[in-house]
């Protein structure tokens, strides 16, 4: 009866350590660097509240709509912000395919530089549909890392390229939560 | 024994008595009005229903304010300025104090019809460009127009209501200060115009939740304007015009590049018109005159569709959408040829809304394809007129009835909050032209050409129809759909609303593509493209197309029915 209690209490004591483990692996490295560029893939109005979330992060970041692969200099991070808006398109003068050969320069330099891109889908549900999808699609399989406002992954559209990926997937319930993971994501 | 049947007798007849009052107060007893619950889907079609009175409006929370006014014994007009107070604290993106647009009252005992017109104005400064070369104005705050909704409403009220300010601004009152769920509608429109929101109004304004947009069901409370209502009430409406609040709009808007006066604001005043009446069959319309085109141009559309046999033809057929499309290229001819603030131009209201003119156009449209060219007119849809606006049916247990549409131009207006009054200033500079030589290029003073259309519909003389929407340039397009798809479809107030949209207009003369709800059968797309129509698919229930609301009265079923826009949060509440 002893030897069962010693037992189980042994399991129980590493059954804690791994998860606590697990948790500083997850918590205490940090995937990316600053400086970091913001863009969107899709010219939506979410970009504006990354820009807000970094700021209120302490990161050193530039916001740039259009950015091209001249922007990447200096830049340790790439911040893309997923999710096509008509109107945001529109108003860039950007149609679907000018807008995904914009972000596939970007990405592609990105690549050759070695800067890491960290994505984020910040409009829901409301910012899916099949142009979103195409882009999120087209591009997340570059990221390291992205963080989803719940509501957009609810039918596992993220969950399911990033298991593909082995990309890190962060869900938040909202806008305003990106805030600890972002941080965390950052050194 | 003879007394005993004597005895008898007396109880079979009271009885019987008894059995007969009964009988009668059973009969005379007052009557549930039976009404199936709202469906779950709300795209479904839904009819409210009521048998005395009835509100219809954007918001749940309006409409129950209006309908508490009738309730407490306030008629049309009361129940119409309560719900546009309750819209400025439940919807404060589409419409507030420092809006305008346009009401329609029918007055039942004088059965007299009257337009209330306070449209904002120019202000005295304003250059004479203040568009960019994208068609934006910059600095934002010359786009802010003299706010006339407030002094419209107060005189209106004034004028046609049975209550003062204090009880017709109780229940925004609460509103604002208790707060509601924000709605799905709602967070959309919140994220949509983000960008605008945080240049203008700043990371702490109440219309962000802690600087990022509102989910739907998170609280949305707005104090600032409580205080506002209540300060307006206890100081008149000269505190808006003359006082404090004027020195704060005039503050922020000058801030933001602005050129508003105190001088401005202090002499906006409403105006009263006679309204603009039409006939389509056996029906008669009463709509707004100038400075807005959307009475004129429904009016015009029901005089041209007059002509064909709509009736033979499915709402969602090719033919139908053909006509109607071609109609409406014209009508944008002549909008941007004549149309503009009467009290600077000269308009031929008579000649546009004649029939004659109708059948001139009529003989132009060919059956199955586009015309070559179409008589000039530089109209050109705006990237940011994206749907805005908001729209109020009210009708009172004596028949008074209110049409009132108003506005503070796009969603969120300019974005622009002066100090801790929590109320936004419009952008309704943004309905002038940008060319110089347009009958709607802007002036000092001058008030931009509006597309809002409040109607009442009547037939046999009797109030049939009330109707108005929200959707900037495609209100009176889905407007008059709505009519045909009543009266000549022969659909149900809410399947009317609900069904199908599409809108189209013609500039530098030619054709623009046709935007389409994209529940429209693909046959019938591709019929059109065959045709030569360039297509433009949008959402399923697009608010793009407006958020109509309507009221129609079976006089000979005495009940009222109440049509609610699910493009929006439109909601009824009848009694």
């Amino acid at each position: 009866m002893k030897k069962i209690t010693l037992a189980a209490l042994f399991l129980l004591i590493l059954l804690i350590v791994v998860i606590f483990a697990q948790e500083r692996k997850e918590s205490a490295s940090p995937l990316f660097e600053q400086p970091l560029l913001i863009t969107s893939a899709g010219q939506n109005a979410e970009i504006l509240m990354a820009s807000v979330l970094a700021k209120r992060a302490g990161l050193d970041s530039l916001l740039s709509k259009i950015a091209s692969p001249k922007d990447l200099e200096n830049m340790k991070t790439i911040v893309l912000v997923l999710g096509a808006s008509s109107k945001g398109l529109g108003a860039a003068g950007l149609d679907l395919a000018k807008e995904k050969e914009r972000v596939n320069l970007l990405v592609e330099e990105a690549q050759k530089k070695n800067v890491p891109l960290l994505c984020l889908h910040l409009g829901g549900e409301a910012r899916r549909g099949p142009l979103s999808d195409e882009l999120i699609s087209a591009f997340l399989p570059f990221a390291k890392m992205v963080i989803v406002a719940k509501s957009g992954n609810k039918d596992g559209f993220f969950t399911r390229i990033c298991e593909k990926q082995d990309i890190a997937l962060v869900e938040v319930e909202k806008t305003a939560d990106v805030l600890t993971p972002l941080k965390d994501a950052f050194k | 024994m003879r007394k005993k049947k004597v005895l008898f007798t007396k109880n079979i007849i009271l009885s019987l008595i008894a059995s007969l009052l009964l009988a009668f107060s059973f009969y005379c007893r007052p009557r549930e009005i039976k009404v199936p619950e709202p469906p779950s889907d709300r795209h479904q079609p839904y009819n409210f229903v009521g048998k005395k009175g009835m509100v219809v409006a954007a918001h749940h929370l309006a409409a129950k304010a209006g309908l508490e006014m009738l309730k407490k014994g306030g008629n049309a007009i009361d129940a119409a300025v309560t719900t546009a107070f309750a819209l400025n604290a439940s919807e404060p993106f589409a419409s507030g104090i420092a809006g305008g647009g346009f009401m329609v009252i029918y007055l039942t005992s004088e059965k007299r019809i009257t337009v209330v017109d306070f449209r904002e104005k120019a202000p005295s400064g304003i250059p004479r460009e203040i568009f960019n070369d994208e068609g934006k104005i910059e600095p934002n705050g010359l786009a802010v127009a003299v706010p006339g909704a407030l002094a419209g409403w107060i005189y209106s009220l004034k004028k046609y209501g049975t209550k003062n300010l204090a009880d017709v601004t109780q229940e925004a009152i609460k509103i604002a200060e208790n707060g509601f769920a924000v709605s799905q509608t709602f967070s959309r429109i919140n994220k949509d115009q983000y960008e605008k929101i945080i240049t203008n109004a700043g990371e702490g304004t109440r219309y962000l939740n802690e600087g990022f947009p509102y989910e739907p069901g998170d609280l949305f409370r707005n104090p600032e304007l409580a205080r506002t209502f209540k300060l307006i009430v206890s100081k008149g409406i000269d505190e808006f015009y003359k006082g404090e609040l004027a020195q704060k709009i005039v503050k922020a808007v000058n801030e933001k590049g602005g050129v508003m006066s105190l001088k401005d604001l202090a002499l906006y005043e409403p105006v009263e018109h006679p309204p603009l009446k039409g006939n389509y069959k056996d029906y008669t319309l009463f709509s707004i005159p100038p400075p807005s085109s959307g009475g004129l141009h429904i009016i015009q559309l029901l005089n041209i569709i007059e002509n064909w046999p709509v009736k033979k033809w499915d709402p969602n057929s090719p033919p139908y959408i053909h006509h109607f499309c071609e109609a409406l290229r014209f009508v944008f001819a002549d909008r941007s040829r004549y149309l503009g603030d009467p009290d600077f131009i000269k308009i031929p209201v008579e000649e546009l809304i004649s029939k004659k003119h109708a059948k001139q156009i009529v003989s132009q449209i060919k059956p199955d394809s586009l015309q070559d060219s179409y008589p000039f007119g530089r109209f050109e849809e705006r990237e940011n007129d994206n749907g805005n606006t908001s729209h109020v049916c009210v009708i009172d247990k004596e028949g008074n009835i209110v049409s009132l549409t108003h506005s503070i131009n796009h969603f969120f207006g300019t974005g622009i909050v002066p100090e801790n009054t929590g109320f936004l200033l419009n952008n309704i500079m943004y309905d002038f032209s940008d060319d110089l030589s347009s009958p709607n290029a802007l002036a000092p003073y001058k008030r931009p050409l509006s597309s809002m259309s409040p109607l009442i519909m009547f037939k046999k003389e009797k109030p049939y129809l009330i109707l108005g929407s929200p959707g900037g340039t495609r209100i009176f397009s889905s407007l008059t759909q709505i009519i045909i798809n009543i009266v000549d479809f022969e659909m149900s107030l809410d399947e009317a609303i609900e069904a199908p949209r599409f809108f189209t207009y013609s500039s530098r003369g030619k054709a623009r593509s046709i935007s389409l709800e994209s529940r429209f059968p693909e046959n019938t797309i591709a019929t059109l493209k065959n045709m030569g129509h360039s297509i433009r698919i949008r959402e399923a229930f697009d608010k793009y197309f407006g958020g109509a609301q309507g009221i129609l009265i079976l006089n000979d079923k005495k009940v009222i029915l109440g049509g609610a826009d699910s493009r929006r949060d439109g909601h009824g509440e009848g009694y």
